[in-house]
This record gives structure tokens, C-alpha cells and sequence, in this order.
């Protein structure tokens, strides 16, 4: 299997799966809606990462979404990320983010879920979900590069012979 | 150069087991996925430490997905004993509800059902295994961003051969 073939493979994987993922988010709400017995498989599936608070879920056809606001801002944004990311590296490099750019990038939602556990403050729910948006968009940076260059790493060596690079 | 890689399973162990305890406990959880992905970033930091040779964001995925599969299992295993907790904080929040509301409020029914339910062997087993699948995803996401973050800076670019000498490196090259 070529490079190309095994990155291709690797991203449109990656892309279908987080289509379904992000489907079942909004599948979830339709099935309960519709009395279907599945709603509670769908729900529970996306229980072990969310709390799914109905307070904090955006509704959909009259029931909250299988995550809350800001874990959809996060898939979202992860799908947007993996939509920009072959026009950005076009695949030709493994190197990562800067540590800045994923400091900087995470302050927005780090800022906003810390004052929410503080009860400092309440977020509404775009905010959370726009916050989740623009941290979700880095993340498809990192684990693709990672899983392509573990796809592509030869018995005993990494491919290319190259580490993370900080310019 | 030495390019033995370091041993993954205490890294991936202390990262798992923290990140497993701190999703598992009733409303400490309340930060979804981010402690997954904090597990995995821990356990990329202490592959970091003790990294003899340089590491690469495959490093990162599969210390990760390591740390990702033991939160998994140590999150099913904190839970057992706040379960009790938490089927008697759903049947409190059922009670206080039903004096001031003739009906719950939607949604809040299903999600309280299903929270204080009894749920069974195969269902637990179940549950398990899909956690196992998800939190190695999340583990592999914070295992590399961990090793971005944390990695030694002694680099070597492509095949053109040139050397690239970072402003941290207090190590022999070799």
C-alpha cells in the first residue's frame, strides 16, 4: 500500500466516522422523539464523555442532543478542523501545532469551563459551544498527524526520520 | 544515538489511573472528555522524562491509547461504589422535583432514568468495551498533544540533512 493510499484511508476513515459520530449525536433526540427503543442505546453511548445535563444540551425535535453545547462545539469544530487540514499541510508533513498555537487556542474554553466549575459564572450555551468550536478545529492537527505517522512508521523506525519540529 | 524507546506502561498507567478516578467520580466528571484527554497528556509528559530518544507523535498516540484503556477500566471500577451515591442523589433530585413540578421538566426524566437504573452483567461488559474504544481515542488525542507540549526539542529535519539544533538542548547530540 502506497503512502498516499494509507493517508487516504486514514482521513476519509477518519471523516466517515466522525460523521456518524457527530449523526448519532443528532439521531439520538429523533429516535426519542419517534419512541424508538434505540434512543437510550444512543444516549448511553455517548454518556462515558458527557454528562449530558439537558440544561446545557441544545434541544432537538424536543429533546436534548446525546452532548452537551460544548462537547457538539468540540465535534463540530473537530469536523471542521479535518475539512480544512488537506488544504493546510496537504499531507506532506508530520509535524505538530506550536505548544503557543495549542495554548493560545485552548484559553478560550479552558477561561470559560473553569469559571462554570468555579461557579463564577454560568455560560449559555453558545457560548460554550462556540468555545468548544474554536478548540475542536486545532485537534484533528494532532491525531491525525499521529495516527499517520504510527500508519506509516516501518518496523524499528518512525517515517520519515523526522521528530517534532519546532520552529 | 541511542533510539530505544522508553518503557509506556507506568506512564500510560499513572496517566490512565488518574484520569480513570477523576471520571469516574460523581460531578468532579463534569468536564466530559477533558480528563481522558489530561490522562493522556499526563502520561506523554512522564514518557517525556524519561525518554532516552527523541519522540514522535506516534509515541504520543499509543501511550495515549494505553493510558486511554486503563481510565476506562479504572473509571468501571471507581464507579461501582458511587453508584449507590448516585442512585440515591437521582431518587433525592425525583422527590424534590415532584413538590414544586407536576411533571419533569423534558428531557430531565430520561437522563435521571438512566442515570439511577440497575443495569446488567452484559450491559456493564458492554458499556466497558465501548468506554474502552472511546477513551483510547480521547487518550490517543491527549497523548499526542502531551508529546507537542512535552517533547524533547533535539530535532532533526528531513532526508536534505540538515540539523536543526534547538535553544533547549542540554543534551549530547549524537
Amino acid at each position: 500500500m502506497t503512502i498516499k493510499t494509507k493517508t487516504s484511508l486514514l482521513y476519509f476513515t477518519t471523516l466517515t466516522g466522525l460523521v456518524a459520530w457527530i449523526g448519532g449525536i443528532f439521531l439520538a433526540p429523533w429516535l426519542k422523539y419517534r419512541s424508538q427503543d434505540l434512543s437510550g442505546f444512543l444516549y448511553a453511548l455517548f454518556s462515558p464523555t458527557c454528562h449530558q445535563i439537558p440544561s446545557r444540551c441544545f434541544s432537538f425535535y424536543g429533546y436534548p442532543l446525546a452532548v452537551c453545547a460544548r462537547c457538539l462545539g468540540i465535534y463540530f469544530g473537530f469536523l471542521l478542523g479535518t475539512l480544512i487540514l488537506p488544504f493546510s499541510t496537504r499531507f506532506s508533513t508530520l509535524d505538530l501545532p506550536r505548544a503557543k498555537t495549542f495554548i493560545l487556542i485552548s484559553l478560550p474554553i479552558a477561561v470559560d469551563a473553569a469559571g462554570n466549575v468555579l461557579q463564577i459564572w454560568s455560560s449559555p450555551n453558545w457560548i460554550r459551544l462556540l468555545t468548544g468550536i474554536l478548540w475542536g478545529i486545532l485537534l484533528p492537527f494532532y491525531l491525525l498527524t499521529g495516527l499517520m505517522e504510527l500508519l506509516l512508521r516501518k518496523k524499528g523506525k518512525s517515517y520519515p526520520p523526522r521528530e517534532i519540529n519546532r520552529n | 544515538m541511542n533510539d530505544q524507546r522508553p518503557g509506556m506502561f507506568v506512564p500510560a498507567l499513572i496517566g490512565g489511573c488518574i484520569a480513570g478516578v477523576l471520571s469516574g467520580i460523581p460531578l468532579v466528571n463534569c468536564l466530559c472528555c477533558l480528563w481522558i484527554i489530561g490522562g493522556g497528556i499526563l502520561a506523554a509528559y512522564f514518557l517525556s522524562r524519561e525518554a532516552p530518544a527523541k519522540l514522535t507523535a506516534g509515541d504520543g498516540a499509543i501511550v495515549g491509547i494505553f493510558s486511554g484503556i486503563i481510565a476506562a477500566i479504572v473509571e468501571a471500577v471507581v464507579n461501582i461504589p458511587f453508584r449507590a451515591f448516585s442512585e440515591k442523589l437521582v431518587q433525592d433530585i425525583m422527590d424534590r422535583f415532584s413538590q414544586y413540578y407536576d411533571e419533569m421538566p423534558s428531557g430531565w426524566e430520561s437522563w435521571l432514568g438512566d442515570g439511577g437504573g440497575e443495569g446488567s452483567f452484559f450491559w456493564t461488559i458492554l458499556g466497558l468495551g465501548i468506554s474502552i474504544v472511546i477513551f483510547s481515542a480521547f487518550g490517543a488525542l491527549g497523548g499526542i498533544i502531551g508529546i507537542s507540549l512535552f517533547a524533547r526539542k533535539k530535532t532533526v529535519k528531513d532526508a536534505e540533512g540538515v540539523v536543526d539544533v534547538s535553544e533547549n538542548s542540554s543534551h549530547h547530540q549524537s
